[in-house]
């Protein structure tokens, strides 16, 4: 085989996107072997293009057994000897090698972030034989042809070796501090019930949980206090407007009651009206956070779902890179070529022509910079394939958002007439757009109404239509929802852009916490009581916060990755000695709390017949066949029970049947697609299935 | 000793956790007062059948007004 260059890039989809636009007559070849799939593409020499398959080397203990900490001492290996399940990672690391014995230049050409640097050193160290100090970096934020040929022709001279180092620490610091506070609480858990549970903390996944665990409290605490306020109408011209009174809350019934006994039926007085124009600035172009946070508020994507979109998006070369901190467009990245590009979209033809016939494009920024991508942006090219209807929406979300940004302020005309009953004053408030500006192209996900007065003048009489105490109480505060923890997390500066969507989802399946709208499970209680308790450093937002800002400062060559790791040894080694003197009481504590997650989990609902029990899934000490029973059964009450499918798994589908309301159960088999069961055996649904049921076989019957 | 609300063991009369629901029952029922002049017994019937009062404080209140029966 003739001499090559071969280019290593994150993905298979980055692989053949990077190998089509760099063949110089776009005719790459694909070739699999071992399941390995890897693309050969000729320009001025032979490429060979071969994606690695996200990390392929992972951190892992250098000798010793799994059951003990501390543990200090790792070293990097291929990720099928470490994860049962990255045993597809063998071939890929072999198909590279022997790629690589035969490549004569290298290049990464892997995502220019930390997980992206770390994938393309550790895949050139490891895989292709320490070739780390001769491979050259393409570097680009979008997998359009001109970027990548861009990239090609113009590569960095050598790999980003303090973004290297600084991911390797990152991902050092994890392990040391994951393994070693997980199996602190497994072992320990395990040790006291002699039942293996995986338990699992980690730096940053600790604080996220102690946040959630706080606001918690606050609302399982929380005692609602009671106030009023008056809720009025009045009538000008046939139509009825609601008005504001003056104080918005009262603290005593009684001051209330007196406004509603001296305004209610009286004829006010327009006093003054007060008209303000307000200029509203366009938003700041997307980094992945605002981007995740937009996608939540409008779809109800979760952070995780909308960066894996985003990814998918950037693979398919629509939009750019997205796993970004930056919220600014520099020009380099020609807006009036993505604009011209957009334009042939006839959706986007007349709001992209409005801004191409500007003499001047100028995006609103925002403050944050980050050194290796721009914010996200379209690329302006259109979708090689029918996207989901997911992708639709993120896509034209990005798409708006980008035109947004050189959109005019738009101008908002406000109105406040103060309306004077009997002493007391109402306002009366209306809103109305006089310029749209940016809003015309981010139309779709605006939200705020127009609330259109009639004319009015001062000294009309208006007459009190509607008049009345409202009788409220204050709320706790807002549970977290993946959207805004994720935003909280941002805002402490914990975790990074790559991680942090990760880091939420653990503390799901985990069982730590459950629902959209974050609740704290027993367990999520339990084991960010017995970290606050013994080891309150692990769970300290300024001490993680602390050892990012060191592990950023790598980045930038201002900081020294022994150092880190030292310091981070040297405040594990305390923590880890507390825990193993109190390992008694931890796994006591522990070994309760997943006892009670364990029956949790098997509760479907509440009895039917006797009301008091809870339906739960149960076993026979007998036959070992599995059953739904009462918990009152056990006091000698209540003998209801159904039965259940004896095969597969079945769990709480924390849903009640539409038919009967009665709690369902989903059942899980293999070679069939999983359902929902209703055990209920007078269901109105099942009648009626039985009786269409028979109708068919009827028709056929005749 | 065991919590009144939950029976967990405890330091004091209720654990860490319906403590915390405890104090903000007692802090609270000077708002209630000031703004409705009502009884202890009432405020605490109040507040267990509001839907916005949190579970632990639900429970304290209802051990609070079995206790007062």
């Amino acid at each position: 085989m003739e001499n090559y260059t071969l280019i290593v890039t994150e993905k298979p989809d980055a692989a053949q996107r990077i190998a089509k636009a760099l063949d110089s007559q776009g005719k790459h070849e694909k070739i699999e072997e071992n399941g390995v799939p890897y693309f050969l593409a000729h320009r001025d020499q032979k490429l060979v293009v071969v994606p690695a398959l996200g990390h392929l080397y992972t951190v892992v203990h250098q000798r010793g057994r799994r059951n003990y900490y501390p543990v200090f001492n790792f070293k990097w290996a291929p990720r099928y000897s470490a994860e049962r399940r990255a045993k597809q990672t063998r071939p890929w690391i072999e198909v590279i090698s022997r790629l690589a014995s035969n490549a004569e230049n290298f290049i990464a050409a892997c995502d220019y972030d930390l997980e992206g640097s770390l994938i393309g050193y550790s895949v050139l160290k490891y895989a292709c034989g320490d070739k780390e100090g001769v491979a050259k970096r393409m570097k680009f934020s979008t997998l359009t042809k001109n970027e990548l040929e861009k990239a090609y022709e113009e590569p960095l001279p050598s790999l980003n070796f303090a973004l290297i180092e600084a991911g390797r620490t990152r991902h050092e610091v994890d392990w040391l501090y994951g393994v070693n506070l997980s199996r602190a609480l497994t072992l320990a858990a395990k040790r006291w019930s002699g039942r293996y549970a995986t338990l699992s903390t980690g730096r940053v996944q600790g604080p996220t949980l102690k946040f959630l665990v706080g606001r918690e409290k606050e609302i399982q605490s929380f005692v609602p206090t009671p106030y009023w306020s008056i809720r009025s109408e009045v009538e000008i011209k046939g139509s009825a407007y609601e008005v504001d009174y003056e104080t918005k809350t009262f603290e005593k019934k009684a001051d209330a009651d007196a406004v509603v006994e001296a305004c209610k039926g009286k004829t006010g007085e327009i006093e003054t009206i007060e008209v303000r124009k307000l200029r509203q600035k366009p938003p700041i172009p997307f980094d992945l956070g605002k981007l995740q946070t937009e996608a939540y508020s409008l779809f109800r994507y979760t952070p995780r779902r909308t960066s894996r979109i985003a990814q998918r998006l950037y693979l398919e070369a629509l939009i750019s890179y997205p796993r970004t901190s930056s919220q600014k467009l520099p020009p380099e990245i020609d807006y009036r070529a993505i604009l011209k590009k957009l334009s042939e979209k006839a959706i986007y033809k007349k709001l992209a022509s409005d801004l191409l016939g500007k003499d001047e494009l100028k995006p609103v920024e925002g403050k944050k910079e980050d050194p290796a991508h721009p914010a996200i942006y379209p690329t302006g090219n259109m979708p090689e394939r029918e996207l989901s209807e997911p992708e639709k929406r993120v896509w034209d979300l990005v798409i708006r958002r980008f035109m947004a940004v050189f959109g005019e302020p738009a101008i908002k005309q406000s109105i406040k007439a103060c309306i004077a009953v009997n002493g007391h004053h109402f306002y009366l408030r209306g809103r109305r757009v006089l310029k749209e500006g940016w809003t015309r192209f981010y139309k779709p996900y605006i939200r705020a109404e127009e609330v259109l007065l009639p004319a009015i003048k001062e000294g009309e009489k208006v007459s009190m239509k509607q008049m009345m105490r409202e009788d409220k109480f204050t709320r706790p505060p807002p549970r977290f929802n993946p959207s805004s923890l994720l935003q909280k997390m941002e805002e402490e500066g914990i975790g990074t852009k790559a991680t942090r969507a990760d880091i939420i989802e653990t503390l799901y399946s985990r069982g730590y916490v459950a629902e959209e709208r974050i609740v704290v499970t027993d367990l999520g209680f339990d084991i960010a009581d017995v970290l606050g308790r013994y080891c309150p450093r692990v769970t300290s937002v300024k001490f993680t916060r602390e050892l990012e800002e060191k592990m950023e400062k790598i980045q930038t060559n201002n900081e020294d990755r022994v150092n880190v790791l030292v310091e981070a040894v040297n405040q594990l080694k305390p923590v880890l000695e507390e825990l193993k003197e109190r390992e008694q009481n931890i796994g006591q504590a522990l070994s309760k709390a997943i006892k009670r997650a364990r029956m949790q989990e098997r509760i479907i609902g509440n009895c039917p017949d006797c009301k008091t029990g809870k339906l739960m899934i149960l076993y026979s000490r007998k036959t070992r066949k599995r059953f739904i029973g009462c918990t009152n059964y056990f006091k000698g009450i209540c003998t209801t029970s159904f039965p259940l499918p004896q095969k597969g798994t079945a769990k709480p589908a924390q849903k009640n049947c539409k038919g009967c309301e009665w709690p369902l159960v989903f059942v899980r088999m293999k070679g069939r697609r999983p359902w929902m069961l209703c055990f209920n055996p007078d269901c109105p649904l099942k009648e009626e299935r039985r009786k269409r049921d028979e109708m068919q076989s009827l028709r056929e019957g005749s | 000793m065991k919590c009144k609300a939950c029976e967990k063991e405890a330091e004091n009369e209720y654990c860490e956790l319906h403590e915390k629901a405890y104090r903000n029952i007692s802090r609270e029922y000077d708002v209630w007062k000031k703004a409705s002049d009502v009884s202890w017994k009432q405020y605490l019937s109040e507040i267990a059948k509001n839907p916005y009062t949190g579970v632990w404080a639900r429970e304290v209140a209802e051990s609070l007004i079995s206790e007062i029966r």
